[in-house]
């Protein structure tokens, strides 16, 4: 008897819960990748500052768990989802069950191409076009590289396009040429190494700029080209990973556009609570860009340029540590953050 | 019936190889031809050398695993998880290179003959057990420092992977071509001598010059390629580049193995006949075991080299390279069936992939295009295997 008491107060204390606090379910497609962790700790802190909970689940890498996953998360009571999907289109039922149930579905840095999904990312365009910028800026007219991400990958091409439109003025001017254009299979750095050292062969050496996709592309680029004593001309790479920032504190790289994992997180938490109210998500429009040309609302997070300049911005993130970004830099000589 | 004459026969050549050797110059000509002399330049010579370093490196041993009728699936991943600890250890932990290149060489033998270990004494195909292990130690690799790539600062060690200091300049380069020709001659005479003390007919005197003739020039040669190759920046012609010179060590050692030891000769009976070579009393267990723990070596060996010239341990570090190791062996000749292939083969079959791959950049051939082509080498190559093998008579 006691025990059926403790659950029927257990019970109407959850459904009080949630008709005061806004429930918000987060699906996780692989929580072992490190950088999943920052988004959590982002999403939980600003659930808590609005005053929502926060439950989630992980489906470990497994498209069939995610499914499961996002039934129990609706059982528990979540009014809004956030789904970092595993399989775009293997997720799409457990969407369709949760727009039957007028439950929202936040797409998290992944698209799900399905009507009334609202989309949040960093602008992967954007990114595109900070890079070009920042190496059109260190380096106006001269030879250009352009090292691309995985064939795969429809972001490398997203980041292409981005790069072209800040270029475009320049080559049709004639004071940029490109003189060699890779894609980068599976953004590995060693196949970005080799396609460098195969363009520097071509070119005899007369390269004066390396637009490369991202960080591990542009280790590849800059171990290419000081391995042929070509040194100081810029080279660009995203990601913000420890080693290229370290290697823009030296001066071997030129930019790293950061995506600032908190930020997602927390814009992420915030759409999801006004979404579960029935509000407007501020910042957001209307877009079609995907594959299947859903038309969607969606929210494109402005990622920031990283060079020499801005670099403590980084280390007061606590994204990383100073001795971590000025290992081996001479601090008389280098960046301000160094000093 | 065979084709080839009795007196070619005879010789100490691998006609096989010969032929291999004959595609890889006539893959160069055409490249450099297509490419406007840029293909056979010392530079792209030079860049092709230490492109493929790391990929034969393991291709040397592979071939004696595939030799022994097993397999290896996870060498790359394997490879990514010591490099990735190699550099760890030198950068988070700031060990000196000795050290973490010890500590890294400890993990990859217990990590080989785990491996080994499940196959020789269980009988779990090695197929399967490397198969898990492609998976596990791409994880492993990503844990080791939650993914972060590791910056590999040491100036002494970078020069094991070559770049711009990582080679051993003019001087040393030709005492090193002087030392292999005369290491050529002294074992040609010996030869020779040796069969005429046991009485076998020698081949005339200017057969066996050409013989010796002909890989002492390619020798020279490659040398004085090297020589020719100054990076703008610099004083002096770089030479043969360190981990070239790696290569070509570990091609040497182990060709001793295979042709001058026991365990040479064991892995080449258990890979023709597993039940005929436990019959007559071959440790087959311990040899398999051996084989892995030595597999072990040298994927630290590549992993060394791999980080060293990239400047970086990543966690993708050696992605894929399962394929493009055993695409080398088999182009070499190595039969996937076991029982036969040989080191040297390998090294030709690295050159070939790599030049292939190298020459389509040079080109500008697209990414999907180059792999169709890379592909369909690899099937032409097993052709040609098949069909030579039928015309020689080759049983194995």
């Amino acid at each position: 008897m006691k025990l059926k008491t403790t659950l029927t107060a257990l019970a109407l204390g959850l459904a009080c819960a949630g008709a005061f606090a806004q429930v918000v379910g987060v699906s996780w497609s692989n929580f072992q990748e490190e950088r999943w962790k920052t988004d959590e700790k982002a999403i939980k802190d600003q659930l808590a500052k609005l005053g929502a909970s926060y439950i989630s689940a992980d489906a470990g890498g497994s498209p069939e768990k995610q499914l499961s996953d996002v039934d129990s998360l609706i059982a528990k009571g979540a009014k809004v989802l956030i789904v970092l999907a595993m399989d775009k289109d293997a997720i799409l039922p457990a969407v369709n069950k949760a727009k039957q149930q007028k439950i929202p579905v936040v797409a998290y840095d992944r698209l799900i191409e399905a009507p009334g999904v609202f989309y949040i990312t960093f602008d992967n365009v954007e990114v595109g076009r900070m890079q070009a910028r920042a190496v059109l800026a260190a380096k106006p007219k001269g030879n250009y590289v352009m090292i691309k991400g995985s064939p795969t990958d429809p972001n490398a091409n997203f980041l292409r396009g981005g790069q072209q439109e800040v270029l475009d003025a320049a080559i049709k001017k004639g004071d940029i040429k490109i003189v060699g254009e890779e894609y980068t299979d599976g953004w590995k750095p060693e196949v970005a190494q080799k396609n460098m050292e195969q363009i520097i062969t071509k070119t005899g050496g007369k390269i004066d700029a390396v637009v490369a996709s991202n960080d591990g592309t542009a280790g590849g680029v800059v171990a290419a080209l000081s391995a042929k004593g070509i040194k100081g001309i810029p080279v660009s790479g995203q990601d913000g990973d420890h080693a290229a920032l370290n290697r823009v504190a030296a001066g071997s790289q030129t930019v790293s556009v950061w995506k600032d994992a908190r930020d997602l997180g927390r814009d992420a938490a915030s759409a999801a609570v006004s979404l579960a109210k029935g509000q407007k998500v501020a910042g957001a429009q209307s877009w079609s860009g995907g594959e299947k040309k859903v038309a969607l609302q969606a929210q494109f997070l402005k990622p920031v340029p990283v060079t020499a300049q801005n670099l403590d911005l980084v280390v007061k993130a606590g994204w990383i540590k100073k001795d971590d970004l000025c290992k081996g830099v001479d601090a008389a000589k280098g960046p301000a953050a160094c000093k | 019936m065979s084709p080839v004459p009795n007196v070619l026969r005879q010789l100490a050549v691998d006609w096989r190889l010969v032929l291999m050797g004959a595609v890889l110059v006539a893959t160069a000509l055409v490249f450099n031809l297509l490419s406007g002399g840029l293909f056979l330049s010392p530079e792209n010579l030079y860049n092709i050398a230490q492109q493929t370093a790391v990929v034969g490196i393991v291709a040397t041993i592979v071939v004696l695993v595939i030799v022994a009728r097993h397999i290896d699936l996870s060498v790359g991943s394997v490879m990514g998880f010591v490099g990735v600890l190699i550099a760890t250890l030198m950068y988070t932990a700031g060990w000196h290179w000795v050290e973490a290149s010890l500590a890294g060489l400890a993990v990859a033998i217990a990590v080989s003959v785990y491996q080994g270990a499940l196959t020789a004494m269980l009988g779990v195909p090695s197929f399967v057990v490397t198969l898990g292990g492609l998976m596990s130690f791409r994880g492993a690799a990503f844990l080791v420092a939650d993914g972060k790539t590791q910056p590999v600062n040491d100036l002494f060690f970078q020069r094991l992977g070559g770049g711009f200091d990582g080679a051993i300049g003019v001087q040393a380069s030709w005492v090193l071509a002087a030392v292999l020709v005369a290491a050529l001659v002294l074992q040609t005479v010996l030869r020779r001598r040796a069969k005429a003390a046991y009485e076998v007919p020698n081949p005339p005197l200017w057969l066996d010059a050409l013989v010796a003739a002909v890989p002492a020039l390619i020798v020279v040669g490659f040398v004085a390629t090297m020589n020719a190759y100054q990076i703008p920046s610099k004083d002096e012609p770089q030479g043969v580049p360190i981990p070239v010179l790696i290569w070509g060590s570990v091609a040497l050692v182990l060709s001793f193995i295979v042709h001058r030891t026991r365990f040479g000769r064991y892995v080449f009976a258990m890979g023709g006949n597993p039940e005929a070579a436990a019959l007559v009393g071959i440790p087959v267990r311990r040899v398999t075991l051996m084989l892995f723990a030595l597999m072990g070596v040298l994927i630290t060996i590549a992993a060394m080299v791999s980080i060293a010239r990239l400047n970086d341990g990543t966690n993708s570090l050696g992605t894929g390279m399962e394929l493009y190791v055993i695409a080398a062996a088999v182009i070499g000749g190595t039969a996937l069936a076991g029982g036969s292939g040989s080191i040297l083969g390998s090294v030709l079959g690295a050159l070939i992939m790599q030049s292939i791959d190298s020459g389509l950049l040079l080109l500008d051939i697209s990414i999907g295009l180059r792999y169709v082509i890379i592909g369909q080498v690899l099937i032409a190559a097993v052709v040609f295997d098949v069909v030579y093998r039928r015309l020689t008579g080759d049983a194995s």
